[in-house]
């Protein structure tokens, strides 16, 4: 849209051809940009290509040609419906009762949608609890959320740092190019996604306070809020939330048994600040501009903390993986995108039996029946990694398996990560049955990084790396005593910065 | 008689938006230079694109295509001369 708004203003008639169910999300963007009665039209999600023109394309040219009407004339400025900082004022049932209303959707929700919150009850953001809930920053309420750090700090993942080195259009991850989710740099305001509107430390500390959160919570909070929210628009996206560093044993985060599950405080008020910040100071609202068609559970948000004591020797903490100290706090925002979660493939005692005596399928798949462990338990999984969609991974592994890497022989996260790339090789015949690389390849017009020759000059049995590099992999250590493993996307799939620093939020 | 609370706003913060007018339409198609500008959806953009081409032939066709949702821009020279621009199948 900021480039259909540049050609509008410079005098250069448009008209856009979307999709139905996109239209609010279409009008509100047109709004954001300048533009507010841009014109366009649908196309449609099912009629045939060749049928689909026939309908279109005449009234799609009349909008190139009808004079336009007197308010597609007007110029002015559009304002915001006042927004003082006291939102409400009555007794406490008075405020519940508005903090919980709602907002009917049409289509494609047809379902009323909460206004202010998750869609559960709140607790009510008083100046008094908000005020509590301030103390646990230095910052001043009426800061400004900004960026805290040029977004290449150490983040050797990082995404953007395709942008500033310009590398090949295979290498950057689709989402990267899409408009909108360009990082600022240190200093600049945070804009929350979708609607670009920006905040300050109280209103965070109001979002904090209606998540349950406590004041301790609060740096971890405003760490998140320096993510924007990111929410997506068409993807199913969910997102989880990491905890690297000392504050999790400071405010009690639990790294051990369902971590990402339901029970710890700081665990689930934090994550769930995610998600009333991404309503309320972000403007995401299902099916008016969060398209995610069928949506997540995981869409609320959970936050967990890594077992920085489960890392076996030599493994680095994801603080110090992303240029940060150990005894530096940082938050990562673990995306899922659209290739969901995959884990718990072992059967009760499988994978034990697997290292301690080489019993069972795991061993019989792998060919070490009756030899004892070490076991590379990963080799038994690397197939399935790749069976959704092409990208690295994220894998959160409880320590004992981490262990157990360490011990057949990977000595470092790095060395996991270096294996794992090798084994994302796969013949082109079968790379291109993936549907994203359509996206990645550019409608396979580009060129292929490693030979220098168009996609469509090499042969089907090229290999070809399903991961974007080995650093796009991600190894998180956490969770119980059970032998339990999840493999989900890579961040660098978002095209978001996904490391945070808490201590800049204390 | 119940207490009064006073509620922090969490909402946030929206800027006033400078608006702007859509630029004149186009008196004729006859002789123009339309740029129609192609971001993915292939199944419909191929055929549009034929079909722009066979029922306006009078109009100078330009385009850029790629198969990501952002569109490949135009150049500043390149803006002097086109006339109208049609995006598909994005925004």
């Amino acid at each position: 849209m900021p480039y259909i708004a540049k050609l509008e203003k410079a005098g250069i008639p448009t008209v856009i051809v979307d999709l139905e169910d996109q239209h609010q999300m279409v009008k509100q963007t047109a709004l954001r940009y300048g533009v507010p009665e841009v014109r366009f039209l649908p196309a449609s999600r099912t009629v045939h290509g060749e049928l689909d023109v026939e309908a279109f394309t005449e009234p799609m040219m009349e909008m190139l040609t009808r004079p336009l009407i007197d308010k597609e004339k007007q110029s002015g400025i559009w304002e915001p419906s006042p927004s003082g900082r006291i939102i409400f004022e009555g007794t406490m049932e008075e405020a519940e009762e508005f903090f919980h209303q709602t907002e009917y959707i049409g289509h494609p929700v047809n379902a009323p949608i909460a206004l202010y919150t998750d869609g559960l009850p709140v607790r009510i953001p008083t100046e008094e609890r908000v005020a509590a809930m301030l103390k646990g920053t230095s910052h001043k309420p009426d800061e400004l959320i900004i960026h805290q750090r040029d977004p290449m700090r150490g983040a050797r993942r990082n995404p953007f740092q395709f942008q500033r080195e310009g590398r090949p259009p295979r290498d950057v991850p689709p989402e990267v190019r899409m408009e909108g989710i360009r990082r600022s740099g240190k200093g600049d305001p945070v804009e929350f996604q979708p609607m670009g509107w920006t905040t300050t430390v109280e209103k965070v500390a109001a979002c904090a306070v209606m998540a349950g959160c406590k004041p301790e919570h609060l740096p971890a909070v405003l760490a998140i809020a320096e993510s924007g929210t990111f929410i997506g628009s068409t993807h199913t996206f969910g997102h989880w939330l990491c905890v690297s560093g000392p504050y999790a044993k400071e405010v009690g985060m639990s790294s051990g048994c369902g971590m990402l599950g339901p029970g710890n405080v700081a665990n689930s008020t934090i994550g769930r600040a995610y998600e009333i910040m991404a309503r309320n100071l972000g403007g995401a609202i299902p099916g008016v501009n969060r398209m995610t068609s069928i949506g997540s559970p995981f869409e609320g948000s959970r936050c967990c903390a890594e077992n920085a004591d489960g890392l076996p020797p030599g493994w680095e903490g994801l603080n110090e993986e992303n240029g940060y100290g150990k005894d530096e706090s940082i938050m990562m925002v673990i995306p899922h995108v659209n290739d969901g979660i995959r884990g718990v493939q072992f059967s009760p005692g499988g994978y034990r039996a697997f290292q301690k005596s080489g019993h069972g399928g795991m061993a019989r798949k792998l060919g070490v029946k009756g030899i004892p462990g070490p076991h590379n338990w990963l080799e038994y999984l690397v197939d399935e990694f790749w069976a959704g969609r092409e990208g690295a991974k994220t894998i959160i592994m409880v320590p004992e398996m981490a262990q157990h890497l360490y011990e057949y022989g990977f000595k470092s996260k790095d060395a996991v990560y270096e294996w794992l790339y090798e084994k994302s090789f796969m013949p082109l015949g079968k790379y291109r049955h993936f549907s994203w690389v359509d996206l990645g390849t550019n409608g396979w017009m580009g060129i292929e990084p490693r030979s220098g020759k168009h996609w469509k000059e090499l042969p089907d049995d090229y290999m070809v790396p399903a991961a974007e590099s080995p650093y796009a992999f991600c190894i998180i250590v956490g969770g119980g005593d059970e032998e339990l493993s999840h493999q989900l996307s890579s961040p660098q799939h978002l095209g978001i910065d996904p490391i945070y620093s808490i201590d800049a939020w204390r | 008689m119940a207490e009064i609370v006073r509620c922090i706003n969490p909402t946030g913060i929206s800027e006033p938006v400078d608006t702007y007018p859509l630029a004149p339409r186009l008196d004729t198609l006859d002789g123009k230079t339309i740029h129609f500008s192609i971001t993915g959806e292939p199944d419909i953009t191929i055929p549009l694109e034929k079909k722009l081409k066979k029922d306006y032939p009078n109009v100078n066709w330009t385009q850029k295509k790629t198969y990501a949702p952002s569109p490949i821009q135009l150049t500043e020279e390149e803006m002097k001369t086109t006339d109208a621009v049609i995006l598909a199948v994005c925004w």
